[in-house]
């Protein structure tokens, strides 16, 4: 049985239609990427996921269950998280705080959202950034946060949202390193969208390409690299000349 | 005899709220163009009760001509609450902004206790003081709320076109939808804001100096109008300018209740409804109908998105 | 329990400041032993009184970010319930007092839930218009007096009555008080190391992340919200035997909703010690100013004029109030 199931989904606002009948499945344990032009509804499709925004009509099921409707709290809660790429981060939690408030789904204790908390941080190295508050550290370390928030919600499956948008190829490695480790090694199985070629391309088990609202193109990387459709789609992308 | 009564309720509530609607217009305006909502808003008003009663009585004028010189003040006041303080709070968490003119109304509220102390002031003289115009059936409004009502709708309309018709307006509206995008085609934001206080306190003096014709002025009168005036511009929705007249003339509306329901029931003689004590009421029936309607539509009737 | 260990949990602060709470402490404890005036000490019980007040708030506008305006109306529904039971059935305090929070925190639930679905600016003023409606209606309503309001009669109950905490002297109600103080204190310390604490701090931060982390933002609100609300309730029943003499104006009025808030925005929301902070500068203010301007003749007003001033500068100035003026200092010293 397929962990996520997303079946005619369309979002409309107004009078733009913003995804427009996606279906497509992702099984437990694979690492989906999610490519598509700017504008092509790649987020749009997360907050419906996630319900954040409620859809205009289609179904999502996650673990043979409708979840179509709840709301994001709920959805949370059975163990899909998120995350967003952009924080308005006002407040005066520290990086540990925050990786605890998203274990305190999970326990009311104190001690054990702390323990957890900091079991994260070392797993995906910002243990010595886990004092500082989330304003002050840099970028890529703020992305790593926001992925360690979500998983210490001990999720099924995780959303990833551009995370490696703004990093040097260096820190691209880095986090391939990590995303590889969240999957393997954490059991979680993870949808993430992605501008960066280097990083998608590489991680994923399987691509499906989005565009203008539709579903263009599924497949493996290498047949998603060499589909016309999609270079047509991403015209002047400098990877799909290259290697295509 | 019940026709007319409702007849004189509803033309009550409607001159009452074209007034209150002008109370309203500043302080949406206001925050239309930077978010920020005005407590002190009512000592403005307060303010130019003041202004129209010390010109009718000082200056012995006719007290319905006293508007300009109630707006000159209002103008001046409003900017420079903007330029000497307001700007500073604009950077500030929503808590400090609304702690920030809360403070500031005390100051007015308290300076004007200062100045002229804490009695009730109205004004007694004047063009049309104790007259009537009659409506037929039997219906008939005091000229001064008539009057007050009309110049009201005027400085209503004159303000809409101000912000609709003028390059300045314009302006105006372009700081109030992206203040940065603004910026960034030349138009200085401060100026906007200060311009904005400018016109919010002008046209709430104008308001005041109109109300003081019928309505006794004292220091601590802000806070009544302060409450109308954001329970209508949240009715309204924050920002929108026909959303404010609108709202204005259904709390003006809203008013009237308690006095028709006490017609009503002296009409009917029902016991039960005399006993209710409705006119000490008549503002909780705004508050009520915010409530209310805030809970049906979150954003105001025509606010944008905020 | 976990409960009490973090109630009691005060690690994470430096230890120049626990110093100085302890010191600060002590001298509270100590204050009634050394020669005060009755003004002294009417200031320290008001000081304690917005203390506590403050802190109720601090949960639901400070850590959670929601300017509450409304906080009045609990104080009225503590007061009141506690006055009309003791002078219509004689009822002790430590009963009503319990009662009052009780209808308070169910009043806070039913109007909580429509509260919240609210935001921002709206959501204050929704605050504010139902605390005035609250208020108005006790002003005409005869069961509690109505605008009359109620008065407690010492007569009737020969003081020192611990039963229903009437006292002569002001130095009993003092050490009540404190004890309130000690526990209140106790319990925002839990609040902010609680589960609660933290989602309150997180949807203060982003409501939409703080959902996809399955907070119920909703609910956790109206809890704290309630939580505000049983600080303030109870402090409202302290008034009322206190001051002994209650009408709607005086307890439930947008000015005591305001200084509420203020208490805790001055010394800084959010932070634990902040509302005691402003209780401690604001409180003798206010009175000080009273007894030295206020009473000139023909200079009515100018007290509050200065108070108001003051508000002013510190919202423009430092927002976030002296504990965020005092971290600003220290992040330069240590830089």
């Amino acid at each position: 049985m397929a962990l996520l199931v997303v079946e005619n989904l369309t979002k409309d606002f107004g009078g733009l239609r913003a995804n427009d009948g996606i279906c497509f499945g992702v099984e437990e344990g694979e690492l989906v990427g999610l490519i598509g032009p700017n504008g092509a509804g790649k987020t749009t499709l997360f907050h419906c996921i996630s319900g954040h925004y409620p859809v205009t009509s289609g179904k999502i099921f996650f673990s043979g269950e409708d979840i179509t409707g709840l709301q994001a709290h709920e959805v949370a809660r059975r163990g899909l998280a998120r995350t967003f790429q952009v924080y308005a981060a006002v407040g005066d939690l520290t990086v540990q705080e925050y990786v605890m408030v998203g274990a305190f789904l999970r326990t009311r204790s104190r001690a054990r959202a702390k323990a957890r908390a900091q079991w994260i941080l070392g797993e995906m190295g910002l243990m010595d950034r886990a004092g500082r508050l989330l304003t002050e550290i840099p970028v890529p370390a703020q992305k790593l946060v926001t992925m360690a928030m979500a998983v210490a919600t001990e999720p099924r499956l995780l959303l990833l949202d551009e995370v490696a948008a703004g990093l040097n190829p260096q820190e691209v490695e880095e986090l391939k390193d990590t995303i590889r480790h969240v999957h393997k090694d954490l059991g979680i199985t993870v949808i993430l969208i992605e501008h960066v070629m280097a990083l998608v391309m590489d991680i994923s088990h399987r691509v499906i390409v989005l565009d203008a609202g539709k579903k263009i193109a599924e497949g493996l990387p290498a047949q998603i690299a060499a589909d016309p459709l999609v270079i047509k789609a991403y015209l002047g992308e400098r990877y799909a000349q290259t290697e295509g | 005899m019940a026709i007319e009564v409702l007849v004189a309720s509803l033309v009550a509530g409607l001159l009452i709220g074209m007034v209150l609607a002008l109370v309203a217009l500043g302080l949406t305006i206001i925050f239309g163009v930077m978010d920020i909502v005005n407590f002190a808003h009512g000592e403005f008003l307060m303010v130019g009760m003041y202004t129209g009663l010390l010109v009718a009585q000082g200056a012995g004028m006719e007290p319905l001509l006293s508007l300009p010189m109630a707006a000159l003040v209002g103008f001046v006041l409003g900017w420079l609450c903007y330029f000497l303080f307001v700007k500073f709070l604009l950077r500030g968490p929503m808590v400090a902004q609304l702690l920030g003119t809360f403070g500031l109304m005390l100051f007015l509220r308290n300076l004007a206790l200062l100045l002229f102390g804490s009695e009730d002031r109205a004004i007694h003289h004047g063009l049309l003081v104790g007259k009537s115009l009659s409506l037929g059936m039997g219906v008939s409004v005091p000229a001064t709320k008539l009057a007050a009502a009309v110049l009201a709708v005027s400085a209503f309309g004159a303000v809409w076109l101000l912000i609709n018709r003028t390059k300045v307006g314009k302006a105006l509206q372009a700081t109030a939808l992206n203040a940065q995008g603004a910026r960034y085609m030349g138009i200085p934001t401060d100026r906007m804001n200060g311009l904005a206080w400018g016109i919010g306190g002008a046209t709430v003096t104008i308001a005041g100096a109109l109300l003081v014709n019928f309505w006794a002025v004292n220091p601590y009168v802000g806070l009544l109008f302060t409450m109308l005036a954001f329970t209508i511009v949240a009715l309204g929705g924050f920002g929108s300018v026909p959303g404010a007249f609108l709202a204005g003339l259904v709390v003006g509306l809203i008013t009237e209740i308690p006095g028709l329901w006490d017609s009503i029931s002296l009409g009917l003689g029902w016991r039960w409804m005399m006993d209710v004590p409705m006119t000490s009421f008549k503002y909780t029936w705004v508050y009520l109908a915010y409530f209310v309607i805030m809970l049906a539509r979150p954003k105001g009737l025509f606010g944008w998105k905020r | 329990m976990e409960a009490l260990r973090n109630a009691l949990d005060f690690s994470d602060f430096p230890h120049t400041d626990l110093l100085v709470a302890g010191i600060l402490a002590a001298l509270l404890v100590a204050f009634p032993l050394v020669p005060y005036s009755s003004f002294a000490m009417a200031t320290m019980i008001q000081f304690l009184m917005f203390s506590i007040y403050g802190m109720g708030w601090n949960t639901i506008g400070g850590y959670g970010g929601q300017v509450d305006l409304g906080k009045a109306q609990y104080v009225g529904i503590g007061a009141y319930t506690t006055a009309v039971m003791l002078t219509r059935w004689e009822v002790p305090f430590w009963v009503s007092m319990p009662v009052g929070m009780g209808l308070a925190v169910g009043w806070s639930f039913i109007i909580g839930y429509p509260l919240f679905k609210l935001k921002g600016h709206y959501f204050a003023i929704a605050t504010i218009a139902t605390s005035l409606v609250l208020k108005d209606l006790f002003e005409v309503w005869d069961f509690v007096g109505a605008a009359r309001g109620l008065h407690i009669s010492p007569v009737k109950y020969p003081p020192p009555d611990f039963l229903r905490l009437i006292f002569k002297e002001d130095v009993y109600y003092y050490y009540f008080l404190l004890a309130f103080f000690f526990l209140g204190i106790l319990v925002i310390n839990w609040f902010r190391h609680s589960r609660l604490g933290f989602q309150l701090r997180a949807i203060r931060d982003n409501e939409d992340v703080a959902r996809s982390l399955g907070i119920n933002v909703h609910w956790a609100k109206i809890k704290t919200y309630a939580l505000a609300t049983a600080f303030v309730s109870a402090v409202g029943s302290f008034h009322a035997v206190y001051i002994k003499n209650i009408e709607p104006e005086d307890t439930m009025s947008l000015d005591i909703s305001v200084l509420i808030a203020l208490m805790a925005m001055l010394g800084g929301a959010g932070s634990l010690w902040g509302p005691i902070i402003g209780a401690g500068i604001l409180i003798p203010l206010k009175s000080y100013l009273k007894e030295w301007l206020g009473a000139k003749a023909g200079l009515i007003g100018i007290d509050l004029i200065l108070y108001a001033v003051i508000i002013m500068l510190v919202s423009a100035v430092e927002p976030r109030g002296i504990w965020g003026l005092l971290d600003r200092l220290r992040k330069t010293r240590s830089r």
